[in-house]
């Protein structure tokens, strides 16, 4: 069955599932679920390594995320029922699902395509800021990430000024700044002489009508593009949502569900965390006919994934995802410290090999918390890549990234709570030539030697 | 050593257990109050226990159930002692046009689990809702949570609204949220900013002294 036949099936049991008070459905019926499997399922984190590799548990994982989905169901806040999924239904999307896409057009198409555990195949690399910019930096921001030699795919940053004016959720001037995001974009992968290349956009767009406002085949996001719908976190929905991957379908853009699954929240600890990413996946795929997943779980109190119990949850739910399917999904990095800081490049460099050796393609890189407007730069989604491609290329196992990454934390994890912000885009990149300054530049030499130095071998 | 136990079970969120052994020291003669400040204790604990994540989310929800338990079980007897104090009363929500929900559901934890009652009003909370919410409940707060620089205007509005419908003196308007600030605050004339959940019941009834 087609996504859009399967859909409509959907919106139906969006209108007569079973009804709940939405105040029950996390702590009656998501956690309890969750911490029965866990045990059901004899799942163990354990802290000694960071980036396991017991594939009997990963194939129980899998089977515990399946059952999530099926026990659990994706739970609508506007009709309050409970969307409910069969095993069946499970089974035909995952067989029905294609293993690869084309993404982007022309001469910068690419192939998205499943990856295997120590797959020799680098991940397709979705570069990102993940945050706020000024409107005066916007373009430049775009212009600089889609100078980076490894970038697949562009997320560009998010706009809060259009013409001066503040943009103001669900009002006019969202809208416009959306049409003026996807332009800068667009503009900036012309100027640099990747026109057709694949973009994930637009990150403004805060409701349905943002997002539907901009496809356009001519000046706005593509058929060979991708846009995101998030999950309401955990295991929810809305119509808005629901708007939004219906809308994708029949443009015929491509897909991603945006999942952020939280440790120490409803799906309690690394264990739960992991099992929750592998079923938002399977969510994605038969609730919004993604073309892929986007995860970006995170630590309750850091905001941040680069820590030992988050990688191990990323390192788990890939090999599930990966040796179960044929799914495509993006490790998205979250870093507790910000720009031009050794830590930073330490964090992304470690998020980059664990999820990269485990299955996954990489979406890097949210650098401080994703809290703070202008503090991103590509220079870490640059080493990030990087280091996926060094890892992927000369085959390095699981075991090997274990040593590596467990070496690196011991450099930056007790600083987790209190890491430095950093600086901001304009600080460490020249906004007019959209190039990095000596200074960052230079640090960003030093880390990516430090690395050389452990061992890692990168491909250029 | 009972009201050891009594804490024990309400730690962990074991709320019928809790509410029967209530019952039991209670007609034994134990009195409501100590038992109240002996859990207010106990809660502080399981507090500081979720802040370093050592518990997760929905054990501290189930520990503030237990707690809510033996609350209703001793009503009766703590009505005679001259009832349990609330630090005050709080309609909470996320701003219109925002989704970002988990950043209040915590506030509201944390707030219930240290004796405040508070109202839910969900999120994507319309500004004209926040403010009949407030006089409906009786309020003495309104907080208002905003995760995105395009829908802390709304934040604003509640003000604007409570002032135009001469009830700013009535409430005092809490704001939070990782975009807000205490420069935010001021610049809308709202009478507190916390930073994060875990500060928020102190500066709260810091308000009302
Ligand atoms: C998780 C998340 C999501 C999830 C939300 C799930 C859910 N059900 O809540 C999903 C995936 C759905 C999502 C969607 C979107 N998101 Co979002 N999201 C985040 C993220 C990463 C974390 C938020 C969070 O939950 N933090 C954890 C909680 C515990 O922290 P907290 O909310 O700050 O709350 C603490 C304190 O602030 C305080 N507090 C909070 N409120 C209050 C209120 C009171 C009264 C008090 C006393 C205290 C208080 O106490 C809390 C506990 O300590 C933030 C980035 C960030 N670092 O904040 C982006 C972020 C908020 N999102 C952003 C964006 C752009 C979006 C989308 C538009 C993306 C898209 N294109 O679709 C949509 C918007 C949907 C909408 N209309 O709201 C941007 C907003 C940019 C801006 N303009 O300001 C951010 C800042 C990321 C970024 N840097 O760009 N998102």
């Amino acid at each position: 069955m087609s996504y859009v036949s399967r859909c409509w099936e959907i919106l139906e049991r969006s209108k007569t599932g079973p009804i709940m008070d939405e105040n029950d459905f996390l702590p009656k019926r998501f956690t309890p679920a969750l911490k029965k499997l866990i045990r059901e399922y004899d799942l163990k984190y354990d802290p000694a390594t960071p980036c396991p590799s017991d594939e009997a548990m990963a194939d129980r994982l899998f089977q515990a995320a399946v059952d999530l989905v099926v026990r659990v169901g994706y739970y609508n806040t506007d009709t309050h029922r409970i969307i409910q999924i069969t095993p069946e239904e499970i089974r035909e999307a995952l067989y029905t699902a294609p293993r690869q896409y084309w993404v982007g057009g022309g001469r910068d198409a690419r192939l998205f395509e499943h990856r295997m555990v120590e797959d020799r195949r680098p991940p397709f690399c979705i570069l990102s800021p993940d945050i706020t910019v000024d409107e005066k930096y916007h373009q430049s921001m775009c212009l600089a990430y889609l100078k980076e030699p490894l970038l697949d795919g562009l997320c560009g940053p998010i706009l809060e000024e259009t013409f001066g004016h503040l943009i103001e959720s669900g009002g006019p001037t969202e809208i416009s700044g959306c049409t003026q995001h996807i332009y800068n974009q667009k503009l900036a992968a012309r100027l640099v002489g990747r026109p057709e290349v694949f973009m994930v956009a637009v990150g403004t767009a805060e409701h349905d009508s943002g997002q539907i406002a901009v496809s356009n085949e001519q000046w706005g996001v593509r058929k060979t593009d991708a846009r995101l719908v998030g999950a309401l976190t955990e295991f929810k929905t809305a119509d808005t949502l629901l708007n939004r991957s219906l809308h994708y379908a029949q443009y015929g853009c491509h897909t991603g569900h945006l999942t952020g699954p939280i440790y120490g929240g409803w799906c309690l600890g690394s264990e739960g965390t992991a099992v929750t990413i592998a079923a938002y996946s399977l969510l994605g795929l038969v609730v919004h006919g993604a073309t892929f997943n986007q995860h970006f779980p995170f630590h309750l109190n850091y905001g941040s994934n680069t820590t030992r119990e988050l990688l191990w949850s990323i390192a788990m739910a890939g090999q599930a995802l990966s040796r179960n399917t044929g799914l495509l999904y993006t490790s998205n990095g979250f870093a507790n410290a910000g720009p031009m800081t050794r830590m930073l490049f330490l964090e992304t460099a470690v998020h980059a090999m664990v999820s990269t050796v485990t299955g996954w393609h990489l979406w890097e890189m949210a650098s401080t918390r994703n809290k703070y407007r202008n503090r991103a730069t590509p220079l870490e989604a640059r080493l990030g890549a990087e280091v996926g491609h060094a890892v992927a290329r000369r085959g390095l196992t699981r075991e090997q990234v274990n040593e590596l990454a467990s070496r690196l934390l011991a450099e930056y994890e007790s600083m987790a709570a209190d890491a430095p912000i950093g600086s901001e885009y304009h600080e460490c990149y020249n906004p007019a030539k959209a190039v990095p300054t000596t200074e960052h530049l230079d640090l960003y030499k030093r880390v990516r030697d430090e690395l050389a130095g452990l061992g890692l071998v990168f491909p250029y | 050593m009972s009201l050891e136990m009594l804490g024990k079970l309400v730690a962990d969120g074991e709320a019928d257990e809790a509410r029967a052994l209530a019952a039991r020291l209670i007609a034994e003669g134990q009195g409501p109050l100590a038992m109240i400040e002996s859990l207010t204790g106990t809660m502080a604990q399981v507090g500081d226990l979720f802040a370093r994540l050592e518990i997760f989310l929905p054990e501290i929800m189930l520990a503030g159930e237990a707690l809510t338990a033996v609350v209703q079980e001793l009503g009766p007897a703590l009505e005679k002692a001259g009832g349990r104090k609330s630090r005050g009363r709080v309609v909470l929500g996320v701003v219109k046009g925002d989704l970002h929900e988990i950043g209040k559901n915590i506030v509201k934890l944390i707030l219930e689990t240290s004796g405040f009652e508070v109202k839910d009003l969900g999120y994507n909370v319309d500004s004209l809702a926040f403010v009949k919410e407030a006089e409906a409940y009786g309020a003495d707060f309104i907080g208002a949570s905003s995760l995105m620089t395009t829908t802390m205007p709304r934040q604003k509005e509640i003000i604007e609204i409570l002032k135009d419908k001469g009830l700013r003196d009535k409430f005092r308007v809490v704001i939070g949220g990782a975009p807000t600030s205490r420069m935010w605050a001021e610049q809308i004339g709202a009478d507190l900013w916390c930073p994060d959940a875990k500060s928020a019941p102190d500066l709260l009834a810091g308000l009302l002294k």
